[in-house]
């Protein structure tokens, strides 16, 4: 087993890493509570290779999107059709959407995501990727943990294990409006990791993100007693304190307390989008139909990830579009101007280098008309053969599409990713090597890719 | 395979000629394996079946074990069978279903007759132990895996300071930290020692009028009569059964894609809480969960305990939407891993596709088991729906259970064919009728008539039958055998689809125990297999139970890899102590609580938690420097108190605890549901109840629970993680119960003292001690900060705020989280 706990990094390699993605926040304070945070479980740790990312924002589109209609361009499956399918009954169904190039590497994309084509130049498009599973119940938890048969820790909690935290004075791992079905909170839970590494989590899929909240990080009221309250809980600590002096437990628990009161702070303040310019508001769209609640998502992820949260994970819902495949155009208006405003923002505040952005589904679907219900428009069943996604950033190749689907988009026949390669990639480029992060439970070395995954080093710059 | 069969036929009377004068013995036949069929395997089938390459197909042919097994196709031979062995048809080259081996040319003669004289000799291979070589590592498995090896009976061990020791256990402990030359440090304090004996014992602190009486009380026996009053109180059951309810992962639903709730889990957490408090022997608990089913009851006495015993097998997580033969592998599994861990310490789980990549256990010992469980139904209910492919039934418990159960299921039988009827009449008086005989009899108006009154008829009925449903009676999880027990095949490489060879039920072949009885063909076997957990000859339970206890009073087990004691858990660092009070334990009767009474009432458990000189300078720091992780035992860690302890706490310093126990569970009046589809206060209600009686819903744990490392209820965990985050803080800061909780508290202070007199009262009733001057200072000059402050209504608001905002204060310290030294 890898022993992390003696990779404590020392107060000036963190200064040296960290010095170039804080920007404005105030140094000095953080500095002290990372070097005093130094033997808890989130105390940031060496990596097993040099890191191309330091931190993940990782947006579910739960449901699987339609790839053919959105990234993997199918002029053949166009021609075809109404032909008879691979599937019983089933006739091949051309996207009714325009394609056109984008950006310097002429990435294809359709005219319901043009934000995102106006990012093509950072954008890395696998188009060749595969799962075990085209039933969410499988899917989902595939995808965020590497299992669905047995409880394992999800992929953020991975990271904080392997990598702790950036910061001290907020939790390492976030997940904003997460699904509750299809294994709900374990697709952010720890497992068997220690509980430290599960996400905290704001608000729900489905709800409006405009009132949610870290539970119980509400700024104290102005007339309270707080700062007294804690002034003489540190006091009384202290003296236990020299009771046993050199204690673990004891000084960590002080030492939480501070930062519990930072991040008291803290949330509340990186929750609050009003100190956010217009323009940036705009930019996301905040504020309009259809995109305030994504905005706010995309939003909080980037002042997340500038304040140094490890691994920031989004949902969005509604991708399942087994009929009407025409609302897809609804889905798309209310990401495709967040995503978008996402990754100019980071870009332009220098975080895009060393913030890895991945969006996908949990699997993709399929290029045939699937048309059950009599009253509604045809729409598309699940396909785990082949899909699309998307990252930027992070160290992987932009304007960049790698992979192909057959023809008619049925299943990737080229360059083949699965999503456990997908793991051991964005581990890698965290600088962690998939086969030595583990952790020994139930007497053997548990890891995120089981006996699986290929860095794919191909769709690294 | 008609071709084979002839050729074989001639072969093998070639080979009988040949071999005539070949005796059967071992040394012969191990000569015959070493000169004639080693040497074909290693030249003609190493190349692509052997263990430094990927196995073709899955077939590796460096061990009987694994040719027994076979790869994808099936089991590669059957010893005594060559014309039915799928070796034998592959280097024929004449089957048209097996594929030719080796796929360049055929063997030669000579080799050829070998395999197949030497599978029809019964496949002799030497040393055949289960398993030859680990097929994956290469690795030979441990054979003298200490923790398989008999119990060693020691003597307590001599020691220098001879009047140290108050019992056996002291002696073993202080022996090897004379050997290092360490002493253990001096004893905790009187105030220190209560506070540590009734979290440790009961998980509540002791009132203010306990403390006092205990110090007042100067009896020699004061303290030994103080742990046995609490090894009686019924609230030692619910602190020690939540110990053994995170080992058996116990959870009130199903957790995994689609959760459902478990309404009818709960009688098993009081039958764990319950057989803790009755001192219930530890093999019998065993027997019970695991076979209760199966033992003799007395129906009016105890019929409904020993059904309840087995919702141990029925309450892991589970995947309900699998398919069916999913569905049941993942079960079994689940009951394997439990039963293996929970009671012997050993991964066996891990040899579902493979044998054990590290301890002795084979592929086949699992499946010997998987048999065993197989033949068994869970009872875990629920009903089904799209999303739940794999319902279960219950156990009807309480008076009449089974009567009762049995009317109202006939109730709802009726309910079912009246209103059945009453859709048939109902259809028959539509004028749109299709039937053109029906609308002709509609056209008589008398039908009408008729038809119209039975449907008002059947309406009532319905209706009355809806009112009067019969009490149901209360239902509990469990298990029972099923009516065919039958031996599992292996799965290959873990695939319930592509099965291998099938395995007699049995247990586990590296720990051989005489004279047990094997499952019977009329059972499944589970009360074989707990007859066999228990055997004087098994040393694994007793040493991993009596671990267990150490590990929950000196947050460390002698094995600190509670739940692992295979080649990868660690070693005990205390072997002969672990054997004695193993030993200690079984003769005792397998009393949980006698070995808990032995190990509070030592001198080792008394010692206090300082590190640095306060007493005896130069030999404290020696064993700070010598041993700094405190392994050798020369003082008390400081503990962490769990997320019941911190809760329960606040509840009873407020006066605010339910010390009762709750009808059922909060998860029973839910019913059968989807959890997702649940709101969130509904699914954790507020409750004034121990937090031994929340409900355990899979992922959705009480927000306390999730920060203060509460153990996945999916997975067995002997050994919390105890982690420090400042998210923990942030709770019991702001989290609004725990300031209700701590204004409550405030009420409870008698208005007219003074200052100071409350202050100590308030000390006293959360931490178990009166403030220092300091602190004294501290404290009266935050009241003063806080009277100013909060000083916004009437006089008595501000009071309850000033004195809450203390307790408050007092509930976020390290001392009321963690077990330390007060005096």
């Amino acid at each position: 087993m890898t022993d992390f706990g003696n990779r404590n990094i020392s107060r000036r390699q963190w200064l040296q890493v960290s010095s170039s993605t804080f920007g404005s926040l105030v140094l000095a304070s953080l500095v002290g509570d990372i070097a005093r945070a130094g033997s808890g479980p989130l105390a940031a740790r060496l990596t097993h290779h040099a890191q191309r990312a330091k931190r993940v924002i990782f947006l579910f589109m739960n449901g699987g999107p339609s790839q053919m209609d959105l990234l993997d361009y199918k002029p053949g499956l166009n021609e075809r059709d109404g032909q008879a399918g691979r599937n019983d009954g089933r006739e091949l169904m051309g996207s009714p959407w325009k394609f056109a190039r984008h950006g310097k590497a002429g990435l294809w994309f359709s005219e319901l995501l043009p934000h995102l084509a106006g990012q093509a130049d950072h954008l890395c498009i696998i188009h060749s990727m595969q799962t075990d599973s085209s039933s969410h119940p499988q899917a989902v938890p595939l995808l965020h943990t590497g299992s669905f048969q047995f409880t394992r820790p999800s992929l953020g909690s991975w990271v904080l294990h392997g990598l702790g935290s950036e910061n001290s004075h907020l939790p390492g791992f976030m997940t904003v409006n997460p699904t509750r079905i299809f294994g709900g909170p374990s697709n952010y839970g720890s497992a068997f990791l220690p509980t430290a590494y599960q996400a905290t989590r704001i608000g729900w899929e489905k709800k409006s993100l405009r009132d949610a909240q870290v539970a119980n990080a509400v700024p104290p009221a102005a007339d309270s007693i707080a700062d007294a309250n804690l002034r003489l809980t540190q006091s009384l600590n202290r003296k236990l304190l020299e009771r046993h002096p050199s204690n673990q437990p004891i000084q960590g628990l002080i030492d939480s307390l501070t930062l519990s009161s930072r991040m008291q702070e803290t949330i509340p303040h990186l929750m609050d989008l009003a100190t956010e310019t217009k323009e940036t508001l705009d930019l996301y769209g905040i504020d309009q139909k259809p995109t305030d609640n994504f905005a706010r998502q995309c939003l909080l992820a980037r002042r997340f990830v500038e304040s140094g949260v490890r691994f920031v994970q989004l949902t969005h819902h509604g991708w399942d579009l087994h009929s009407n495949l025409p609302h897809l155009v609804d889905r798309c208006r209310e990401v495709d101007q967040p995503v978008a405003a996402l990754l100019a923002d980071l870009h332009r505040r220098g975080l895009l280098d060393d913030t890895l952005v991945v969006w996908t589904g949990e699997f993709g679907r399929e290029p045939e008309a699937q048309a059950d219900h009599k009253d509604r428009a045809a729409g598309r069943d699940h396909n785990a053969k082949g899909f699309c996604l998307w990252m930027a950033g992070g160290g992987v190749r932009s304007g960049f599409s790698y992979g192909k689907t057959d023809e008619l988009g049925f299943e990737a026949v080229e360059n083949k990713v699965h999503l456990h390669d997908l793991h051991a990639t964005i581990l890698h480029l965290l600088g962690l090597d998939h086969t030595q992060l583990t952790f020994r439970y139930s007497g053997r070395d548990f890891r995120l890719t089981d006996v699986h995954g290929q860095v794919v080093h191909n769709i690294i710059a | 395979m008609q071709h084979l069969v002839h050729c074989l036929g001639i072969l093998v009377l070639v080979v009988n000629a040949v071999m005539a004068s070949e005796e059967a013995s071992l040394e012969s036949r191990r000569d015959f394996f070493e000169r004639r069929v080693r040497p074909v395997l290693i030249e003609h089938c190493f190349k692509c079946h052997g263990r430094n390459n990927k196995a073709q197909n899955g077939l590796w042919v460096d061990n009987r074990n694994s040719l027994l097994k076979g790869g994808i196709s099936g089991p590669s031979i059957l010893p005594g069978k060559p014309e039915e062995s799928l070796l034998i048809a592959a280097i024929l080259r004449q089957a048209d279903d097996v594929k030719s081996m080796p796929p360049d040319k055929p063997l030669p003669q000579k080799a050829l007759e070998s395999l197949i004289q030497w599978v029809r000799d019964g496949a002799y291979w030497p040393d055949a132990s289960p398993s030859l070589v680990n097929e994956q590592t290469g690795r030979e498995p441990a054979t003298n895996l200490w923790s398989l090896l008999p119990w060693t009976v020691s003597e307590v061990p001599s020691v220098v300071a001879t009047t140290w020791p108050t019992n056996g256990i002291d002696c073993f402990i202080l022996s090897r930290l004379e050997r290092q030359q360490l002493k253990p440090v001096a004893d905790a304090g009187r105030r220190t020692m209560l506070r540590r004996v009734y979290f440790d014992l009961t998980g509540l602190p002791p009132t203010r009028s306990r403390v006092e009486a205990f110090l007042a009380n100067r009896s020699p026996d004061r303290f030994e009569r103080l742990v046995d009053r609490l090894l009686a109180s019924p609230q030692f059951g619910e602190r020690w059964g939540r110990h053994w309810l995170d080992v058996v992962r116990f959870a009130e639903s199903s957790g995994k894609e689609c959760n459902f709730t478990y309404p009818h889990a709960w009688p098993y957490r009081n039958y764990v809480i319950d057989s803790l408090n009755a001192d219930k022997p530890y093999d019998r608990f065993l027997h019970e969960q695991l076979a209760g089913d199966l033992l003799p009851a007395d129906p009016a006495a105890n019929g409904d305990e020993l059904q309840v015993a087995t919702g141990f097998l029925a309450i892991g997580s589970k995947r309900h939407n699998a398919k069916p033969t999913e569905f049941m592998a993942d079960i079994v599994d689940d009951q394997i891993d439990v039963t293996m861990r929970a009671f012997l310490g050993l991964t066996v789980a891990c040899a579902r596709c493979h044998d054990h990549k590290i301890d002795p256990i084979p592929q086949t010992d699992y499946y010997a088991l998987a048999g065993i469980f197989q033949s068994t139904e869970p009872l875990y209910g629920t009903s089904k729906t799209k999303l739940n492919k794999n319902p279960g039934e219950l156990v009807p418990i309480g008076a009449d259970g089974h009567g009762k159960h049995e009317a109202a299921e006939k109730h709802e039988q009726l309910i079912k064919k009246t209103s059945a009827q009453l859709d048939a009449k109902k259809k028959d008086l539509l004028p749109q009728n299709e039937e053109p005989s029906k609308s002709a009899e509609l056209s008589n108006g008398n039908l009408v008539e008729c038809l119209k009154t039975e449907v008002a008829e059947l309406e009532a009925d319905l209706q009355r039958l809806k009112e009067n449903r019969p009490t149901r009676p209360l239902y509990s999880t469990g298990a029972r055998d099923r009516k065919t027990p039958a031996d599992a095949r292996i799965a290959i490489r873990g695939d319930p689809d592509v099965l291998g060879a099938e395995v007699p039920r049995g247990f586990l072949s590296c720990l051989r125990v005489t004279s047990t009885d094997l499952p019977p063909p009329e059972q499944s076997g589970r009360l074989e297999l707990a007859r066999w957990l228990t055997h004087p000859d098994n040393p694994l339970t007793a040493r991993v139970m009596v671990n267990r206890i150490w590990h929950h009073l000196f947050g460390n087990g002698l094995v600190g890899t509670v739940d692992n004691f295979g080649s990868l858990g660690n070693m005990p660092s205390h072997p002969q102590l672990l054997d004695w009070l193993a030993t200690a334990f079984v003769r005792q009767d397998w009393s949980t609580k006698g070995i808990i009474r032995s190990v509070v009432l030592s001198r080792s458990y008394r010692l206090n938690s300082r590190a640095a000189a306060d007493t005896d300078g130069s030999v404290v720091s020696n064993a700070q420097a010598k041993d700094p992780s405190n392994k050798l035992l020369w003082r008390m860690p400081i503990r962490h108190l769990e997320v019941e302890a911190i809760r329960d706490a606040m509840l009873k310093t407020s006066g605010k605890l339910d010390t009762g126990r709750p009808q059922s569970s909060s998860v029973t009046a839910l019913g059968d549901r989807l959890v997702r589809d649940i709101p969130l206060d509904e699914l954790q209600p507020p409750s004034r109840y121990r937090s031994v009686y929340l409900p355990v819903i899979r992922d959705y744990l009480p927000v306390m629970f999730e920060q203060f490392d509460f153990p996945s209820p999916d997975l067995v965990s002997g050994r919390r993680s105890a982690t420090i985050v400042p998210l923990q803080d942030l709770f019991l800061q702001n989290d609004p119960q725990v300031r209700n909780l701590a204004h409550a508290a405030a009420n409870q202070l008698v208005p007219e003292q003074t200052d100071d007199a409350k202050l100590q009262d308030v000390f006293l009733r959360v931490l178990s001690r009166p403030p220092t001057d300091d602190e004294r200072r501290d404290a009266l000059a935050y009241l003063e900060h806080a009277r100013a402050t909060v000083r916004d209504g009437a006089n008595v608001e501000v009071e309850v705020k000033t004195w809450g905002g203390l307790f408050h204060v007092l509930f976020r310290t390290a001392e009321f989280r963690c077990l330390v030294d007060i005096d």
